[in-house]
């Protein structure tokens, strides 16, 4: 057992894989020397070496494209974009190209790459527009988006072995702001899978990341009136867990869903979606969403503050549901 | 190293002569298949004029190099890695029988091919890809080498630059063929090029640039071997612009009014196919009656292909897979990985 951050996990789940799989290298920038953004790739340039843990120019389109090649000829490239708000430089590489690869060549291809990237409200505040849902809509993509330390390890060696582009969000906040006993036996967690982090019995609350934090926090204001919240970790955003949600939400009859990215089109909207056709004469009262406004985050810290979705505005989404 | 188009460049001179025939041969095959697909499906790109480029840059690669060939006129690189000809014409028309099975027009094949494909919408990503092949060769330190190839346009996308960028600091075994053919669908390229040469484009990413007829195969040829040669040995990337004319539309049933049928005229007589054939028969290398026999192998596999290929059905629905968007470890995706035919022109 180690005590680990969040950052230390997704470290020791990329060293698993490179230790024991030469096919594994990573790119990207500023992540020798400099340890990765917020010392998310530290100590691998000293353990690895330059041939594994490979800087590159600023050319996101060319990094995803180099990666999508290597796999093709055998690689498992892990792919370092600093934050998500350059995915949008590589969208093409992304969304033709890995997405559709081996569904296109009838099976011909796969594209075992890992693009890791960091996205929320952070503690320098840069950087933090949430566009992961643009990603769980193209279909070939696998989205995952950690909220624990064992999560961010083991999820990491399953996107690493999985034969398909997985896009692997990484919230800023959690970095260095959780940690937890993390055992020593590293191991592929299973993708695709929701995880109860709280049992409850009078409203599911499915949320993403750093959300999921509050919402456990929201839950445990809650229990002293007297309302139980159960808590899923959405985990994954493709493939998108809906039986776990649908079966917790046949027994509690009533859900939140949260997330930090924009309430528009969010993955929130299509869980409500979802549940509300799988589980529409279950539910007591109708599904509320919380996001974030439709508005480019602020950078002000008040201004910031008032726009991220936090845990007064979970309590009141969850008042609501409980109210009708 | 600049050369005007025209006859008797004289470059490619010292290739064997099994070489210039085998370029020769593939030339021919490009044509009539991909002329055929145009008969077939007026959505298919005409590449006819190009296959000087076409041939030269991907004839006589080693079987476990990849080739990145471009939208317009794809099918060669695929026949020279022993592609069945009537599953490359029932993919140009969405037949079951295609590779692709009707999910995809049909730059595709088998990954043993080692064919890099055509899946996306847009140009540019593929030389990202292409990159990445070679920059896996690189990593796991053999000399296998990538040949890429697309079309002028493509060269003002930003992905051209990144990926040149990329393979040149990296030094990686690729080499970058421009199957310049003056055309953006309609647009020339003096509209959209303020450069007349893209080889000069290989200067500001460290690398060397050269542009070669396009219509000689054999200079083409023999550029793109002395570059693999380099890329192999470990000295890094070269750009190749090979200028040739699109001879016909955008797409097949394209009247093309954009352009100056005497311009259209005079490039019809830089026909590669015509000018290697008469480079050969002056040599001795071939007589008229070889050259014959070899028009009429070719037309006969081609009619062939063609024949089992309209008899095939469209692409059905059980084709299409709808549960095999993701790659599993099941056996029924795996199939088609190890096929590959006898390379045809072997």
């Amino acid at each position: 057992m180690a005590r680990l951050s969040f950052a230390e996990a997704l470290v020791e789940g990329m060293r698993h894989e490179l230790r024991t799989d030469d096919r594994v290298f990573l790119m990207g920038q500023d992540i020798g020397k400099m340890g990765g953004v917020m010392g998310g790739s530290r100590g691998l340039i000293e353990e690895f070496g330059p041939r594994r843990i490979r800087e590159t120019p600023i050319s996101e389109s060319a990094m995803v494209g180099a990666a999508i090649g290597s796999a093709m000829v055998g690689k498992r490239p892990i792919v370092e974009i600093s934050f998500g708000e350059f995915l949008p430089t590589c969208m093409s590489q992304i969304v033709l190209q890995a997405a559709n690869l081996h569904y296109m060549t009838a099976g011909a291809i796969d594209v075992s790459i890992v693009v890791r990237t960091r996205i929320g409200d952070g503690p320098y505040r840069g950087h933090p527009q949430c566009y992961e849902s643009w990603f769980a809509h193209v279909p070939g993509l696998k989205v995952v988006m950690p909220s624990t330390p064992t999560d961010a390890r083991n999820l990491m060696i399953a996107a690493i072995r999985d034969p398909n582009p997985v896009i692997f969000f990484e919230h800023m906040w959690l970095y260095h702001g959780v940690r937890e006993e993390v055992d020593n036996s590293p191991t592929a967690a299973s993708l695709g899978k929701a995880a109860i982090r709280r049992a409850g019995r009078h409203v599911t609350v499915v949320s993403t990341g750093w959300m999921v934090h509050k919402a456990l926090e929201a839950a445990e204001t809650l229990a002293v009136e007297g309302i139980d919240v159960e808590v899923v970790d959405l985990v994954s955003l493709a493939p998108l867990d809906i039986d776990t949600i649908a079966s917790s939400v046949r027994r509690t009859s009533r859900i939140v869903v949260a997330h930090e990215a924009w309430k528009v089109g969010g993955i929130g909207a299509e869980i409500t979606a979802a549940i509300t056709e799988a589980c529409f004469f279950d539910l007591e009262a109708p599904p509320v969403r919380v996001g974030a406004p439709h508005h480019p985050l602020p950078m002000a810290k008040p201004l910031r503050d008032a726009f991220v979705p936090d845990v007064n505005d979970l309590l009141r989404a969850i008042r609501q549901a409980m109210a009708t | 190293m600049s050369r005007p188009n025209g006859p008797g460049t004289g470059e490619g001179a010292d290739l064997d002569p099994s070489v210039r025939i085998g370029l020769l041969k593939a030339m021919m095959l490009s044509r009539t298949l991909e002329s055929a697909c145009c008969e077939l499906n007026p959505r298919w790109f005409p590449a006819e004029g190009e296959e000087g480029v076409i041939a030269g840059a991907f004839f006589g690669l080693r079987d476990d190099d990849t080739m990145a060939p471009h939208y317009r006129g794809p099918f060669l690189a695929y026949a020279l890695r022993g592609a069945d000809l009537s599953r490359l014409v029932g993919q140009a028309l969405g037949k079951a029988n295609g590779y692709a099975r009707g999910r995809a027009l049909g730059f595709t094949g088998p990954a043993a091919m080692g064919i890099v494909p055509w899946v996306a919408g847009d140009l540019g990503t593929t030389i990202g890809v292409a990159t990445g092949c070679a920059l896996g060769f690189s990593y796991e330190g053999s000399d296998r080498v990538t040949v890429c190839s697309f079309g002028d346009g493509t060269t003002n996308r930003g992905d051209f630059h990144e990926a040149l960028n990329l393979a040149s600091v990296w030094k990686l075994p690729i080499v970058y063929v421009c199957q310049h053919n003056q055309y953006s669908i309609s647009l020339h390229a003096s509209e959209v090029l303020p450069i007349e040469q893209i080889s000069v484009r290989a200067s500001g990413y460290g690398m060397p640039g050269l542009t070669v007829d396009g219509n000689d195969v054999f200079a083409v040829h023999s550029a793109v071997r002395d570059a693999v040669a380099r890329a192999r040995s470990g000295e890094g990337p070269t750009l190749i612009e090979a200028r040739t004319y699109r001879l016909g539309g955008h797409w097949a049933s394209d009247p093309g009014g954009y352009r100056l049928p005497e311009v259209q005229d005079a490039w019809r007589d830089k026909d590669p196919i015509p000018r290697a054939v008469s480079e050969l028969v002056t040599s001795g290398d071939l007589t008229q009656h070889d050259v014959d026999s070899m028009w009429d192998e070719v037309r006969q596999a081609v009619d062939a292909a063609v024949t089992v290929a309209k008899a095939c059905p469209d692409a059905r629905l059980e084709d299409i897979g709808a549960n095999e968007v993701f790659a599993d470890v099941s056996e029924g995706m795996s199939a088609l990985r190890g096929e590959r035919g006898e390379p045809w022109l072997a």
